[in-house]
Order: C-alpha cells, then structure tokens, then sequence
C-alpha cells in the first residue's frame, strides 16, 4: 500500500519540478504558485507512504536503501517548503524539486518490503539519531542547491558578460546570507544527530566510536561545515562559503550513497 | 448614429518642448476647457490629458469631419497661448486608430522611455478630472477603463517595464543584484564627472543610504555633498573610508588608476569581505580591472554598464512587440463592443431574441397539446406575436428616438437588461 501512495507522489513531483523550471525561465508568478500546491500534494501523499511503512514497523524505518532515499527526499521537500514561507525563492526549489523528483523515483524502483529490526537496536535512542541526522541532511541538500545558484550568479556578475545576468535570481547578499542561516540549521541538527549516534552506539555496539568510515566521513563534514560558520567572522563569505557547503555536501553524499553501496558496513543496510 | 472616437493631439514625436509647453494646460484652467470641449458641435463625449510630453484631446463625436475640423481649431484658439501656429504638430487619430492610440499612451507604448510607469497615474488622473464636470458618457467611460486594464495587463504579461535601459539605471539594477536592500548601503563618489553624478543620483532614487563624496578640488566635493546629503571626504584621505563604501563610483579624470587591487584587498579585510560593487564610469579608466579578480569585489566599467543596458533595451523591444500584440486584440474587443451601440443592430438582435423565445415557448407547448387544428394553431401564433410586438414595443421605440437624440446610455443599457451579447451576436 505504501508504495501505491510513493508511486502517486511522482507526477506531483515531476509537475512541481517542470512548473519551477517554467518559472526561472518565464520570471512569471503562476507557475510557482502551481509548482508549491503540487509540491505540497506530494509532501502529503509520500508522507502517508512514510507513515504506512513506519506503522507496519513500529518505529521510523531506514534500513534499506529504499527507505533512506524515500526519508530524505521527502525532508529535502518538507525543509523547502518551510523555507518558502519566509523566503520567496522559486528559484531554490527549481533545483530542490527536480533533485527531490530523481530521489523519489530512485526510491520507488528500489522498493523493497519492510524488515524487521534487530532487537537490539529496538530503543528510543534509534529515532532520536536518525531524525535529527536526516533531517540536516536535507537541510544541508537545500544549502547546497542555494550555494549552486550563488556560483551560477556570482559567476554572472564577475564575467561582465552581455546578457549574463539572469533577472529572476536573488541578489547575492540574499543567497549568501540565506545560505548561513540554512546551514546554522542543518550544523545543529546534525550534531545532534552525532551525538546521539553515538550514544546509539554504545548502547548497541558497547563503544561511542568505531572507526567505521560513515562516522569518519560524517565528522569530517560536520568539521567542514564548522569552518564555514566559523570563518564568517574573518571574512570567509561569498563565494568561499558556497564552495565549502557544497564540499561538505559532497562528503554526505559519498558517505550516505557511496559507503551503502560499495562498503555496507551497521549503517548501510546491514546493521550488523 | 455614429460612435466616433476622434482624438486630437500633439507629444514628445511630433511637437518640441518649445510647442508643448504652449498648448499644455495649468490646472485650474482644466475644467473649463473640458467643458468646453464637450460643447463643440458635433461632440458628445470630452476629456483633455494635458501632460509635459503630450495634449490629448479625446473626444466621442458624432459629425465626422466636421467634428474633427471644430476640435483642432479649438485647440489653435483655446489652447495655444501666442499666436502659434500649431496645425503642423498636431496628429488627428480616429475610430479604430484612435482607440489604439488611447490604449498605447495608457500603456506607455507610446512614451519618451517605452515602458516608463508615470504615465498610467496621469492618464487615470485626468480622466477623473473630465467625469468630474461629467463630459465624459459611456463611450469614453469605458474606453478608458478598458486602456487601463490593457496597461495592466501589459504590465502583468510582458516585462515591459522591467528593465534599466540606461548606463545609470543598469548600475542601480545591478547593485540590486549584488545587494539584498540598498537602504542600509553607503556609496562613495570619487570625482565629479557628469556620469558619476547622473550615477550617484539614480543610486539615491533607487534607495542607497548614505552617500560620501570626495574629489581632488575640495570645495566641488563639499558642494556637491550638500546637494546630495552626503559626507564629503578629503581626496587625500578616501581610502581611510573606503571600506566603508558598499558601492564605489569612479568619475575622475585621473590619467592613472586611484583604485588598485591592494587599496581594495585592506578595505575588504576590514569589511570582513562583505561585497563591495566598483562602477567605474571615467575614461580613461579610474579602476585597475585587476581588481574584478578579487574575491566579493564586482567591478563594472562604462562599457560593461552600457552593454547591459543595451541588453535590456534589446529585451525591451522584444517585450513591445508583445504588448503590440495585445493591444491590437483589446482595441478588436472594444470596437465590438462599440459597434454594438449602433441602433439598428441593437433592434435587429433584441426583435431576434424575442422571436427565439417565442418561436422556442410555442413549440413545447405544441408538442404538449396533442390534436391541435390548423386552425388553432394560427391563432396561437398570432397571439404569442401580438404579445411580444407590444412588449417590445416601448424599447424599441426608445432606441429609435435614441437615434435622433445624442447619448448612448440607454442603447447600453437594454443591451445589458436583455443580455444580447450572450445570444444576439452569435
């Protein structure tokens, strides 16, 4: 039945996406008001999805690929909308909704039936690690798509070119001070989602820290992402932030994709 | 009887200021001329736009040529304040011409800078002044309405208005670009170059905060402070301010570089790399284009100002063609509407209509009533014609006397009561 509601959140997706993509290109306000009524239709209908599966287990459920692509595309979303209450940049979403979009799909043909998890990981410190931790993932997958859009437009401006600056864009004091304010969110959640991993570690595991290299990987992002908020004071603004943010998110997509599928250690899949 | 738009007039293309500025109207003296106006022979409907760029006089009259002739030698006589005369720079528009004219000016199409926003208000303006001595009537009434929902439309559709066509007004569009407000910004105006000032003065308009002026003479520097509220700076000493400065203006006749890549790199350290926007609007050039290298520093030169604007007004065009486009579909629906106020059409579709009804009403009630004769059947035909013949009756003879008299209202109106757009125009 989840997969039924997943299934149908996909043309919603695909209409929020093709609308915000018209809207960058026509700088018209319809398509973006299209583009957020679909976008929250699909919120809803993949989180009935989410719902579903969470119920038939009992807790929040991540252990399959299917259901962390599912979990993060679907806070990616949550994360923008909220976002778009107090700040209108369709723009954003034209590269959040599309990247959604391919999350969800990827999602929904990987889908696979829900297993039962290992007792011992059947405690309150479960989904206190993995909501604060997805949660600042998708924060930090919104960061990044406004630190693209500050390159595309900073690199605009500094070209000097003829018919170089695209109107509908947000000017760059906006992107780059959205962008640190984004990120502070996404650095506290994240560490929340450390700390309390690794307090699920010791009670499951018996050790804080095991060297594996999802937490390596993690910490060495969350470090980056330390350096930008930081460095702000010093002047590290601009440019150099949207580059670190999209470092950073750089490192989160090895560790969340890459380790899942070419070294499945407790956090992909596995749970040893 | 005939409803011709006839607008006589004179702008910024055919008249210069020389001429404008005879024939434009004070204001007190407005009224009166639009009540005169409406008096001439042959005009049924008045309302005089006096701007600095145009005199329209837009009229609904109902004597052709004889008409059109009485307006333009009002406007010699009444108009036109020394023995002038202005027969060579006025333009006659009329029926469909003249309502494109209309919708055009309302949606700046037809302005000294296409797309400027000034001239709605204005037009809305004096339309409300020519309803306040009533010599406007339905016509007028809605033909202005209609060229102000054109201009919004126009507005809404196409990004006419969107766009810096000029050097100053691209650096003001680009700032924004850089800067999220300008309100809390400070620039700094080095030397007193024509362009630098026209720069300064449009980044003020456009909300810029806080202004410093410096130049080598510091007497031009104090002056030209006071004119804008600004901070003048000893020349010698600028770069102690500049990093203050989120918006630099160069406009030096300075043979040499006055902004160099180091002088930049100290401000932005101490403006802990917040971005600065160098407009360097002198030739030859007062800022060394090494400096656009730097990390948050944006430098524009004349050239580089010039070619956006050039782009938008390029866009700009584009964006005309389009609002063309819709103004030639409004004037259609407004010429559609208005013929509709001719009488006989009128009578033709509300005798149409009623013979519908009629026809249609016989027809069921025949089929209820099984076994009619022939007979009966007459009758009840001649019956349900008498019926309606004398309803329409009353109206009609109405609209025919409307015919001899001037005025449209009641033409309007039945047209509303019986709803003959919806199935009369078919």
């Amino acid at each position: 039945m989840d997969v039924f509601f997943l299934g149908l959140s996909l043309p919603f997706y695909l209409t929020a996406a093709v609308s915000l993509v018209v809207y960058v290109t026509v700088a018209r306000d319809r398509p973006r008001r299209i583009a957020l009524t679909f976008l929250s239709i699909a919120l809803v209908l993949h989180g009935l999805a989410i719902g579903l599966r969470a119920a038939a287990v009992g807790t929040v459920v991540v252990n399959s690929v299917h259901d962390e692509l599912s979990l993060l595309a679907w806070l990616i979303v949550a994360a923008y909308l909220a976002l778009q209450v107090r700040y209108r940049l369709g723009v954003v979403g034209a590269l959040v909704s599309p990247l959604a979009f391919l999350l969800t799909l990827s999602a929904y043909l990987v889908h696979s039936g829900t297993e039962s998890l290992p007792s011992n990981l059947r405690n309150a410190w479960l989904p206190a690690h993995v909501a604060p931790a997805f949660l600042g993932y998708a924060i930090f997958a919104v960061a990044f798509c406004i630190s693209l859009i500050y390159l595309l437009q900073e690199r605009r401006l500094k070209s000097r070119r003829r018919g170089g600056v695209l109107q509908g864009l947000p000017s760059l004091e906006t992107l780059d001070e959205l962008n640190y304010r984004v990120v502070a969110w996404g650095f506290a959640l994240f560490t929340m989602g450390i700390i309390t991993g690794s307090l699920l570690a010791k009670v499951t595991w018996g050790a804080f820290w095991t060297w594996e290299p999802k937490q390596i990987l993690s910490v060495l992002a969350w470090l980056l992402y330390a350096v930008l908020l930081q460095t702000r004071s010093i002047g590290w603004r601009g440019r150099r932030a949207a580059r670190l943010t999209i470092a950073g998110f750089a490192l989160l997509v090895i560790s969340f994709l890459g380790l899942n599928l070419l070294f499945p250690g407790r956090h992909g899949g596995t749970f040893g | 009887m005939e409803h011709d738009i006839v607008i006589v007039g004179l702008n910024h293309v055919t008249a210069p200021v020389a001429v404008r500025e005879q024939v434009a109207l004070a204001d007190d003296a407005l009224a009166d001329a639009n009540r005169r106006l409406r008096a001439i022979h042959g005009i049924d409907e008045a309302a005089i736009v006096s701007t600095c760029n145009r005199v329209e006089l837009v009229t609904c009259a109902h004597d052709g040529d004889g008409a059109v002739e009485r307006v333009r030698q009002f406007m010699q006589t009444h108009l036109a304040k020394q023995p002038l005369d202005i027969a060579p720079y006025l333009y006659t528009h009329r029926g469909r011409q003249a309502v494109r004219h209309l919708f055009r000016v309302a949606s700046s199409l037809d302005s000294m800078v296409v797309g400027e926003p000034q001239i709605l208000g204005q037009l809305k303006d004096f339309y409300a002044r020519a309803v306040e001595v009533g010599v406007t009537g339905a016509v007028l009434n809605r033909c202005f309405h209609k060229a102000f929902s054109v201009a919004k439309r126009i507005r809404t559709e196409t990004e006419i208005a969107s766009r810096a066509v000029s050097v100053s007004s691209a650096a003001v569009e680009l700032a924004t670009k850089i800067f999220d407000r300008l309100q809390d910004k400070t620039a700094l105006l080095i030397g007193a170059g024509k362009m630098g000032e026209l720069a300064a003065r449009h980044l003020m308009a456009g909300g810029v905060g806080d202004m410093m002026v410096t130049n080598r003479t510091f007497d031009h520097a104090v002056e030209l402070a006071r004119e804008f509220k600004a901070t003048p700076v000893p020349f010698d000493h600028f770069p102690r301010y500049l990093h203050l400065a989120d918006i630099v203006i160069g406009s030096t006749a300075a043979t040499s570089f006055i902004l160099t890549p180091p002088l930049i790199q100290e401000a932005l350290r101490e403006r802990k790399g917040r971005p600065m926007f160098c407009i360097d609007l002198s030739v030859p050039r007062n800022f060394d284009p090494r400096v656009n290298e730097l990390d948050n520093v944006y430098v524009y030169d004349i050239d580089d100002l010039g070619g956006v604007a050039e782009d938008n007004r390029d866009a700009r065009a584009r964006e005309a063609e389009k609002a063309e486009r819709i103004v030639e579909e409004e004037v259609e629906t407004f010429l559609r509407w208005l013929s509709h106020l001719d009488v006989v059409p009128t009578i033709v579709a509300l005798r149409d209509k009623a013979e519908a009804i009629r026809r249609g009403e016989l027809e069921k009630t025949l089929r209820q009533l099984k076994d009619v004769s022939p007979r009966e059947r007459e009758a009840l035909e001649s019956l349900t014609a008498a019926i309606v013949n004398k309803i329409l009756h009353a109206p009609i003879a109405c609209l025919k006397r409307q015919d001899r008299e001037t005025g449209t209202f009641d033409l309007d109106a039945i047209r509303r009561l019986f709803r003959l757009e919806e199935s009369g125009d078919a």
